[in-house]
């Protein structure tokens, strides 16, 4: 075992728990992930904010199984009140808040059922976690009305994804481990992101969607 | 493989789509005017060009509850100032008898509690980016072109045209179907065609983002092969669009009414890239191309957009070098004189400076008066190259100004041998581009040809020897 770099000792002395200093540290890792993937593979998801608060919401709640059962049926609650909720013709913000409500109670059911199925590990998810998945409907219903179900679906299933391999990422322990050891790693996402902020080619993605064009040329 | 990277260079995609034209060519200002439907209809009003015709605005709840319904016509189209991708639009075809309900394109009825709701909607944001409180507006409903009519689909069609540094660079024009609820947009599922630049024939067409079709579905009407009417009119529309707005690099959307005809319905800052599926072609390449060429007017931008991205390589160096591409044989028309035409074969001839015209033809054109005085005239004979110049500059000083017709007299060494012809100021048109020539005449009847074109008429053009 190397030894934990004396900056993080100096936080761990001060009080900090090394939990949290891990998860900052690995914040730009992730975020870097995301924007490569937006930049480079051309993965849209939800923009940066949402998959990026989901991985950390995946790591808060205990095995990833209950994360991403949440995030799946909070998806299809906002799939289902967008027919429920069209013939009322609501107005935005009403509409969110009984997508939002119907949500809530939805988990609601998901932690008593799991708690009467003994599996306890989901009625054990800490609360903090499954508010921020919970949010997740507005951003799903304003793509929705932007660009539309399918789109939204599309974008909330590449969210899920990159959410699942962030997590993986910062669970890595060799990552973790590295971490710990030479904390200033983490700075080097800033001369990456400059390199893909400044990126100008094809995206992988767009080289599917232009194939036909590029042979025809 | 290899040649796949190559091409694949040639296409346009999002990052240098923002980081290299947005960014540097759409400032901030401008971007603010396209995102702002009624101010860029305002501006390109001022400056004179058709823009749809605004009813009403409603910019607040309170304008909603004093609204008048009653003063709405029959058709019309509601808007959100601020939408995008053409969300939140409604448009209404007729009017029920006696009552103020309206009908749509699906023939489902619109009440003014339908309205007042949409309105609200859009007054909240709904439609907007980020959802920020909007402005809605009602337009009149444009006419649809006989000649679109089989192939819209309970909409308007619209075009269109990218253009870049004044050069309108690519086109296609947007059919609404079925599955796009009557809307010209791609990403709802309408149709987008290519066009050709320089004529405005349709080529290639896809739906939506990137379904490559040829006729439109559920029928058997060809895409391809579409004249646009109107063509340069709405390059030239899209060009003047471009100046009035500021933006570098514009999308400009413009519709065909039956009355108005061609008129600009919507400035974007931000085109999309599927024009170049539907165009099978890069959008990159063609910037490329034109950024950095120093475009004199909107006239010269639009003559460039078409020559260059025209099909024809032809075409193609008569866009670059602003010159004609001639063979050696061209097709030459004259105005005589006395207002006759004739056509004739000629030679173009570098080894010759000025153009020479057979004397009979000379004749027809009206220059045989010149031909007779010219006889009579004493002329040296016998005369040795080096006194060339003094003698020509002996005959000018004695004749010039003794003819009308007379311009100029000239000594000629040929490979017949040298001759003293009179010239004459005489226009001709060869391909398309009218020359102002001054042309010695000479007995040509023997030759093959009874014009040679020399290099001091040739300044506009280049000679492609086929």
């Amino acid at each position: 075992m190397q030894t934990i770099s004396p900056i993080i000792q100096y936080f761990l002395a001060s009080g900090v728990p090394l939990d949290t200093v891990i998860l900052i540290l690995m914040l730009p890792i992730i975020a870097t992930f995301i924007a490569f993937l937006r930049q480079v593979v051309g993965i849209k998801a939800f923009g940066i904010y949402t998959p990026l608060i989901i991985t950390f919401a995946f790591l808060a709640t205990n095995g990833i199984k209950y994360g991403i059962t949440i995030f799946i049926a909070v998806i299809l609650v906002g799939m289902l009140m967008r027919f429920v909720l069209k013939p009322f013709r609501l107005l935005y913000l009403p509409r969110v808040a009984i997508t939002l409500t119907i949500v809530g109670i939805l988990i609601l059911l998901l932690l008593v059922i799991g708690g009467a199925l003994r599996r306890t590990g989901l009625a054990a998810v800490s609360i903090f976690p499954i508010l921020i998945m919970i949010t997740l409907v507005e951003k799903f219903v304003a793509v929705q009305i932007e660009k539309g179900n399918k789109t939204a679906v599309i974008l909330a299933f590449e969210t899920l994804i990159i959410s699942v391999i962030g997590y993986y990422i910062a669970s890595w322990s060799p990552l973790v481990e590295l971490l710990v050891v030479h904390p200033w790693i983490t700075l080097l996402t800033l001369p990456i992101n400059i390199l893909l902020g400044k990126w100008t080619g094809l995206r992988i993605s767009e080289y599917f969607r232009f194939k036909e064009v590029i042979k025809k040329i | 493989m290899f040649e796949f990277i190559k091409n694949s260079r040639k296409i346009l995609g999002m990052n240098s789509r923002n980081l290299k034209f947005i960014r540097p060519y759409n400032l901030k200002k401008a971007k603010r005017l396209a995102d702002d439907k009624l101010l860029s209809k305002r501006m390109l009003r001022k400056n004179g060009i058709a823009v749809p015709k605004l009813i009403a605005l409603i910019k607040t709840r309170e304008d909603l509850e004093n609204f008048d319904w009653q003063s709405l016509p029959d058709s019309f189209a509601l808007k959100p100032n601020r939408g995008f991708g053409g969300e939140g639009i409604l448009v209404v075809y007729g009017k029920k008898k006696n009552e103020d309900v309206w009908i749509k394109a699906d023939r489902s009825p619109v009440t003014v509690e339908d309205l007042k709701n949409h309105i609200q909607n859009i007054l909240d944001g709904s439609f907007s980016l980020s959802n920020t409180p909007d402005v809605a507006f009602f337009e009149e409903r444009l006419q649809l072109l006989k000649l679109f009519k089989p192939y819209a689909y309970k909409g308007i069609p619209d075009i269109r045209v990218i253009v870049f540094n004044k050069v309108p660079i690519m086109a296609m024009l947007r059919l609404p179907t079925k599955d796009s609820g009557g809307k010209a947009n791609l990403q709802q599922g309408a149709i987008g065609v290519g066009i050709d630049m320089a004529t405005g024939v349709t080529t290639s067409a896809i739906q939506g983002k990137n379904k490559f079709i040829e006729k439109i579905p559920g029928t058997r009407l060809n895409l391809s092969g579409i004249k646009i009417p109107h063509w340069k009119t709405i390059l030239t529309l899209a060009a003047q669009a471009q100046q009035i707005s500021g933006l570098g690099f514009l999308g400009a959307d413009i519709a065909i009414d039956k009355e108005l005809g061609p008129v600009i319905l919507e400035l974007n800052a931000r085109p999309g890239l599927s024009i170049q599926v539907a165009n099978l072609a890069g959008l990159k390449e063609r910037l490329e191309r034109v950024s950095g060429l120093k475009v004199k007017g909107l006239e010269k931008g639009v003559r460039m957009g078409m020559d260059i991205f025209g099909g024809e390589v032809e075409e193609e160096v008569e866009g670059i070098s602003g010159k004609k591409v001639i063979g050696a044989v061209e097709k030459v028309k004259f105005i005589g004189k006395n207002g006759k035409e004739i056509e004739v074969d000629a030679k173009i001839d570098t080894g010759a400076y000025s153009s020479s015209l057979d004397s009979e033809l000379a004749k027809e054109l009206g220059f045989g008066d010149l031909l007779d005085y010219f006889k009579t005239l004493e002329l040296p004979k016998n005369f040795k190259r080096e006194e060339a110049k003094t003698i020509e500059e002996d005959l000018r000083k004695k004749y010039l100004g003794s003819h009308q017709d007379l311009v100029d007299i000239g000594l000629v060494f040929s490979s017949h041998g040298a001759s003293i012809r009179p010239a004459v100021k005489i226009n001709f048109i060869m391909d398309g581009t009218s020359v102002v020539s001054r042309t010695n005449i000479t007995a040509r009847e023997e030759l093959k040809y009874r014009m040679i074109v020399g290099r001091r008429d040739l300044k506009k053009f280049l000679i492609d020897i086929k």
